[in-house]
């Protein structure tokens, strides 16, 4: 799966979760740039690309997570 | 409780919009919680959560839950792990909220945490109670606790269970404390977050990435059941609950049809095809013994219609299991509002159970408020299903709830019979009434002046007797002859319902005190005993019998009373008046009561 293709899942996952129709994804977002990205929000996020991409994420690869780049790239490798 | 929308959708019906079902998806919740509006709502709740969990992804699914449900909950958030600090401190925020129901969020997780620091769970169930005590000192809160979902680290495998401190163990302890304890206090609800987990599964239950990460006490998916479930509890404390289940007959309560299967003939019984509906009879025989009224409603004839509960001897519910049973070609819906009359209970206390979605899908049109679930197609899932709606939340449980059935039947019994007479006589005359008239006896007299003291409009002269005094006229034997009356009839025992003294004078026999439970009313009860009043006269070699009705605010209705047994007026005063009857004119009136052998002199 193409990372343009898993941007396009992710974003309406991303405007439900921080509750913000408006939001566009981009490689360099961080929680800094997103008003509601708290530890709980982050963890709803997990569950909800969990669920989106029938995958299992390891409690160390959600804490490495640095932007959304990486994350598509986690999201990539295991859904592989 | 539900399965989980990874291995199914979670629904759930609720009482106020049962036509709808509720989905129980996390993400929908949350989201729907940004845009409540309770301005229609009339049902308000002041709710606290407590938790040593967060409870931050919690509370707006358990908002939209109980808007959902028809409350505006008000939610105060205590700080996190601050259960304790919150409880004991009076002047804390908690009470400053006022709360009417707090929620003791505890989890299994911080439990754990406790007994790696203590090495045991020595003092959590005291732990507890502490802060149940605080609580019930500090304000008048119900209390919904947690108990303990059972942890799956097990290090002596399944020896464990013989260690009685491990953490397996001593979590099923401390469970079973908790429940036990709260028997004892009516104001603590527990929520049983142990059978949520284990219905769901423990494997999935629990998430130690979301434990880690945030704190949060299970996986988000079972989050909602675990608020629906405090959702229940909490309307079912505000008297939102079921109590009548509705139930179609076949491929319902049996496999098969009766009309062409006969009664012998369709499926129900211990093993084989009928076992599906040997569990759901048992199931609806257990919400019986609940307290909940069990009513038929069938498309059939009503002769074939009763006959498996009379004559198939494997059927599990019995005809008085029933409390209406309603069988004939008339549409549900209009069966249903005969059935909420004759019971004067709300329609959103009863839930409609039918195996036919046209059935069910006429009622939820004609009966919007009616429960009406979904059944699923195999018949050994209906327990199952229904159990997995939690359907039969209660808030108490006593001994008026083990008797309701049987007196709702009684009741329910003699109006359906009654519908079925043209006349008045014909409906008498199948109670097969019994009476017994009986000189006033030792073991009565409690009963007898209690009727004295509550008898009010079926009374002729009002005199209060105490006990004492009714003893001293059952002994009395020269002055007086002071009768009962009980009544039995098919259906049931009415009791002592009557009472009438009667002393002779020289000439006359003076009717002292008449007095009768309007229960009984139209039964023919007064003819019968002014039948016995009379010829006791007549032994007695008395040519009249005179009777006398003192007014009071309530007696009205017995202003006349004697005027129908051919008593004529002779005298009035201040609403007083005295009637006298010559016995040889006296003509009894046709009654449908069998009567007792009986002696003047019978005492005690």
């Amino acid at each position: 799966m193409d990372a343009e293709r898993i941007k396009q899942r992710l974003t309406p996952i991303f405007q439900d979760v921080f509750d913000d129709s408006a939001l566009e994804v981009r490689d360099d977002m961080t929680a800094k740039d997103v008003e509601a990205w708290d530890s709980l929000t982050h963890v709803d996020l997990i569950v909800a690309v969990e669920k989106e991409f029938k995958i299992k994420l390891t409690t160390a690869e959600v804490r490495k997570l640095q932007n959304v780049g990486d994350f598509i790239r986690l999201i990539r490798e295991k859904a592989a | 409780m539900a399965g989980n929308s990874e291995w199914g959708t979670i629904q759930c019906s609720t009482p106020l919009i049962p036509q709808k079902s509720i989905d129980l998806d996390y993400r929908r919740l949350v989201r729907a919680s940004k845009k409540l509006d309770s301005s229609g709502l009339s049902r308000t709740v002041r709710l606290a959560i407590l938790s040593d969990a967060a409870s931050q992804q919690f509370v707006p699914v358990l908002k939209t839950l109980f808007h959902e449900n028809g409350v505006a909950a008000e939610i105060y958030e205590g700080a996190f792990d601050a259960i304790e600090l919150e409880t004991l401190d009076p002047a804390s925020a908690l009470y400053g909220f006022r709360p009417d129901v707090v929620v003791l969020a505890t989890c299994t997780q911080a439990l754990r945490l406790r007994y790696y620091q203590a090495g045991s769970l020595e003092g959590a169930t005291s732990r507890v109670v502490q802060i149940w005590d605080a609580l019930q000192h500090n304000s008048a809160a119900k209390i919904i606790q947690f108990n303990f979902p059972l942890p799956y680290d097990r290090p002596f495998g399944n020896y464990g269970l013989k260690v009685t401190q491990s953490l397996y163990p001593a979590t099923a302890a401390l469970n079973a404390q908790i429940a036990a304890l709260a028997q004892e206090r009516s104001n603590i609800f527990i929520c049983d977050v142990e059978s949520i987990a284990s219905w769901c599964g423990r494997k999935y239950w629990f998430d130690e990435r979301l434990w880690h990460l945030s704190k949060t006490f299970c996986h988000l998916e079972f989050l909602p059941l675990v608020a629906q479930t405090v959702v229940d509890i909490v309307l079912s404390t505000m008297g939102q609950i079921v109590k009548c289940v509705i139930v179609d007959l076949d491929n319902t309560l049996w496999g098969g049809t009766v009309g062409d299967d006969g009664h012998l003939g369709i499926a129900i019984g211990a093993h084989g095809d009928g076992e599906a509906f040997y569990h759901f009879q048992h199931y609806l025989l257990s919400l019986k013994h609940r307290g909940i009224l069990l009513a038929v409603c069938s498309k059939n004839d009503r002769e074939t219609a009763l006959r498996p509960f009379v004559d198939n001897p494997d059927m599990v519910l019995k005809r008085d299991d029933i409390t209406i049973f309603i069988a004939n070609w008339e549409n549900k819906a209009d069966n249903i509002r005969t059935i909420r009359e004759t019971l004067e209970i709300g329609f959103d206390s009863l839930v409609f159970l039918d195996d036919n979605p046209f059935e069910r899908n006429l009622v939820r049109q004609m009966c919007p408020e009616v429960i009406v679930p979904e059944l699923p197609d195999d018949p050994a899932d209906y327990v199952r299903a229904l159990s997995e709606l939690n359907l039969f939340e209660t808030a108490a449980f006593s001994a008026e709830d083990i008797a309701r059935p049987e007196l709702y039947r009684q009741e329910a019994e003699r109006r359906e019979l009654r519908s079925q007479f043209s006349n008045i006589d014909d409906y008498l005359a199948s109670l097969e009434m019994k009476i017994e008239v009986a000189r006033f006896e030792k073991t009565r007299i409690p009963r007898i002046a209690q009727l004295m003291q509550r008898s009010n409009q079926f009374n002729l002269t009002t005199h209060r007797y105490n006990e004492a005094e009714c003893e001293f006229m059952m002994l009395d034997v020269e002055h007086c002859l002071p009768l009962y009356a009980s009544l039995t009839d098919r259906l049931g025992d009415h009791g002592l319902i009557s009472i009438v003294i009667v002393r002779p004078g020289e000439h006359e026999l003076h009717i002292t005190d008449w007095l009768m439970s309007c229960r009984v009313l139209t039964r023919g009860v007064e003819h019968c005993l002014m039948t016995r009043v009379v010829n006791f006269a007549k032994e007695k070699g008395l040519e009249r019998v005179i009777g006398e009705y003192i007014p009071t605010a309530k007696n009205k209705m017995v202003q006349d009373f004697y005027a129908q047994f051919g008593f004529e007026k002779i005298s009035e005063q201040d609403g007083r008046t005295l009637w006298r009857l010559d016995v040889n004119s006296y003509q009894p009136r046709k009654v449908y009561i069998t009567e007792n052998e009986y002696a003047w002199t019978q005492n005690a």
